[in-house]
């Protein structure tokens, strides 16, 4: 993936840099919001970093010019403001997603790799697959190897969910945000709760286990 | 009708009105006893005139009789009747008994004689062929052979002393309407005015510290309270701003080295895969910013609420609907610790942040948890209610005595030791919210437990 990260501290850059090229992606830096905004404009990236606060333009600024050229590219915006109004105001602004700093580097690889699957698949479907797991959406009817699975209606969300970005690491705070439309963060660890709950309905009777836990990042359903 | 009265009682209330009041009866007061003296001394003077004359004509005629006696008296009269010197003179010259040997009256008005040395009496006399009555003022001068009576007819004297009452009367009246009238004019006024600047003080208080009292151009004391109660307002608004770009500016800092850190530490972690217990303390560090870091996200949430900026996210918000999909979320963990979360909820619209509103269930939900270890019950409810839309979270937990729960709502407060999970910022953020939407916030006994009631007003109260 070509990637473009407009981030004016250069400690906090070096890392997510760092993190971004590890993980295999090819990912340009700039310092400041000026030429952050040459270079989202002159380069075909799949997915844009910016910080919120930056010398010369804003972030939300950025986002905003880019929109006005006819330019789609999904923006993820890091910003220091963490509250939910100043959450909802950048998405407002345009941005595609928005990523309270500090962050951990799971959480923003997982973010940017869903931005970006979601720009290439945007096609209606009736019915998603895994493995031998099926979900008619239509019918909200789950089953396995052939058999019924009873799920909840927010069972049933939560597995759509992950299934929809099957073999992507998905966070805690992004189903927190997917399936419940929460921008904050509860203290007690109710997702873990939820997908063990999901396991047992999914899982527990089948040897292939299709739900897995990603230490430290979240969770992906693949065969 | 009621509003009249209501309006009334109201007035009475206010001091401006009491003071107006009393100032108008003691006005009164001095102005009826003012007219009062004028009119009985005028009285008294125009009574003494009249007597005055009787005497001196009286004294005439004895001095008449001295020296002339009977007949003397006689020829005087018949001279003063033929002259009219004086308006209204009655005499009468009666023998011992009773018989008219001169004057003006035709009878002797009384049976006999009198008593007293003043006498007034109604005289008849024919006008136009009809009886009219006069008052008279009289003496009676008793003589060695008969009796002498010089008098006055008054009826001039007693319409002047009647209109001179009415008017007294009218004059003590209508100063007593005006001044009360004025009276209740002027407290309404005043009334008017501290209404004007309480109501902008509630304003004030409700979080709008940009807002200043009116001040109008009259220069008055009421001014000069408002200027002194703005340049405060000026003072607390210019500090309260300084210390939120403070806030803002520290938790950015503060936001700086965390994301280093958490940056250093996973680098760290990818570096030291090997090494178990290396990772284990990561682990653990990376836990710790995660702790640090959510205090920090709710301090800034609690600054942003209590400042009140206008809400990014507002909008009609079913409370009911909300609170059940918090629930749901909360439900599987509640059931885990062995805890039945109970939610009976309505639809139920309020105006404000649906994430807000949100956070404030769930950390309500979590508090009732927190609390409730061990089993038991968690009640959430959601219904309309006389003032406007009521959600209630309940636990059967050790609750919190009276005299602790305000102080259960300030930052970092913790009142159980025993719990010493969470930030101790849960509460404030929910009463910070909860001043937010206008929603009043009260903490009560469950009998056992805690009951956090959060009212929200109606509609037609939020949309004012």
């Amino acid at each position: 993936m070509r990637l473009l990260l407009i981030e004016d501290d250069q400690e906090a850059a070096r890392f997510v840099l760092k993190g971004l090229r590890e993980s295999g992606h090819t990912v340009d830096h700039a310092a400041d919001g000026r030429e952050g905004l040459f270079r989202a404009t002159e380069g075909d990236y799949d997915v844009i970093v910016t910080d919120r606060m930056l010398p010369h333009l804003d972030g939300l600024a950025i986002v905003q010019v880019l929109r006005q050229q006819g330019r789609s590219t999904p923006v993820l915006v890091l910003s220091a403001l963490g509250t939910v109004d100043d959450r909802v105001r950048g998405l407002k602004a345009g941005g595609d997603d928005y990523l309270t700093k500090p962050f951990a580097f799971a959480e923003l690889l997982a973010r940017v790799e869903a931005l970006q699957r979601r720009r290439s698949g945007t096609q209606t479907v009736t019915a998603l697959r895994v493995a031998d797991l099926e979900l008619d959406l239509l019918g909200r009817r789950v089953t396995r190897g052939g058999h019924v699975i009873e799920l909840t209606a927010r069972e049933f969300n939560l597995l759509e969910f992950l299934v929809r970005r099957a073999g992507q690491v998905v966070t805690r705070t992004m189903l927190l945000e997917g399936v419940w439309d929460l921008q904050f963060d509860p203290q007690t660890n109710l997702v873990e709760v939820h997908i063990s709950r999901l396991r047992q309905a999914v899982d527990r009777d089948f040897d292939k286990p299709l739900i897995h836990t990603v230490r430290g990042a979240g969770y992906v359903v693949r065969e | 009708m009621r509003a009249g009265r209501h309006l009334f009682s109201s007035s009475l209330r206010t001091s401006a009105f009491r003071a107006a009041l009393i100032y108008c009866l003691l006005f009164t007061l001095g102005v009826s006893g003012l007219l009062g003296a004028i009119y009985l001394i005028t009285a008294r003077v125009l009574a003494r005139e009249v007597d005055n004359v009787i005497l001196i004509e009286l004294g005439a005629l004895a001095d008449e009789y001295d020296q002339d006696g009977v007949p003397g008296v006689v020829g005087e009269l018949n001279r003063l009747h033929g002259q009219w010197e004086r308006a209204g003179a009655i005499y009468l010259l009666v023998d011992r008994s009773f018989t008219k040997l001169a004057g003006n009256l035709e009878l002797w008005p009384f049976s006999k004689l009198p008593r007293a040395p003043w006498l007034e009496f109604e005289m008849e006399t024919q006008r136009a062929g009809k009886p009219v009555h006069y008052p008279v003022r009289a003496r009676v001068f008793t003589l060695s052979d008969g009796y002498l009576l010089v008098g006055t007819e008054i009826s001039q004297r007693r319409k002047f002393q009647q209109s001179f009452r009415n008017a007294t009367l009218w004059g003590i009246g209508s100063t007593a309407l005006l001044g009360a009238m004025l009276g209740f004019w002027l407290s309404r006024r005043l009334m008017a005015r501290v209404r004007a600047v309480s109501a902008e003080c509630e304003r004030i208080v409700a979080g709008d510290l940009s807002r200043r009292l009116p001040v109008g151009g009259a220069r008055d004391e009421f001014d000069a309270l408002a200027s002194a109660v703005n340049r405060v307002l000026a003072r607390l608004d210019e500090q309260t701003g300084v210390l939120r770009a403070t806030f803002d500016s520290a938790a950015h800092d503060l936001r700086g080295p965390l994301a280093r850190l958490r940056g250093r530490l996973e680098e760290l972690q990818r570096a030291a895969a090997m090494d178990e217990f290396v990772n284990v303390n990561i682990e653990r560090a990376l836990q710790d910013i995660d702790i640090l870091q959510r205090t920090l996200a709710t301090l800034l949430q609690i600054a942003q609420a209590e400042s009140r900026a206008p809400l990014a996210d507002s909008a009609w918000v079913n409370l009911g609907g909300l609170a059940q999909e918090i629930a749901s979320l909360y439900e599987p963990a509640a059931r885990d610790q062995g805890i039945t979360l109970r939610c009976e909820t309505l639809d139920a619209y309020v105006t404000g942040s649906r994430q807000l509103l949100a956070q404030l269930i769930s950390n309500l939900i979590e508090n009732a948890l927190k609390h409730a270890a061990g089993g038991g019950e968690i009640g959430v409810s959601v219904r309309e209610a006389a003032a406007g839309v009521l959600l209630e979270v309940m636990d059967r937990g050790p609750g919190i005595a009276a005299q602790d729960r305000e102080r259960a709502l300030r930052p970092f407060v913790r009142l159980n030791s025993a719990v010493t999970t969470g930030s101790g910022l849960g509460l404030s953020l929910v009463a910070a919210i909860a001043r937010l939407h206008d929603a009043q916030l009260t903490l009560e006994d469950n009998a056992p437990g805690l009951r956090v009631a959060v009212a929200f007003r109606s509609v037609e109260g939020a949309q004012r």
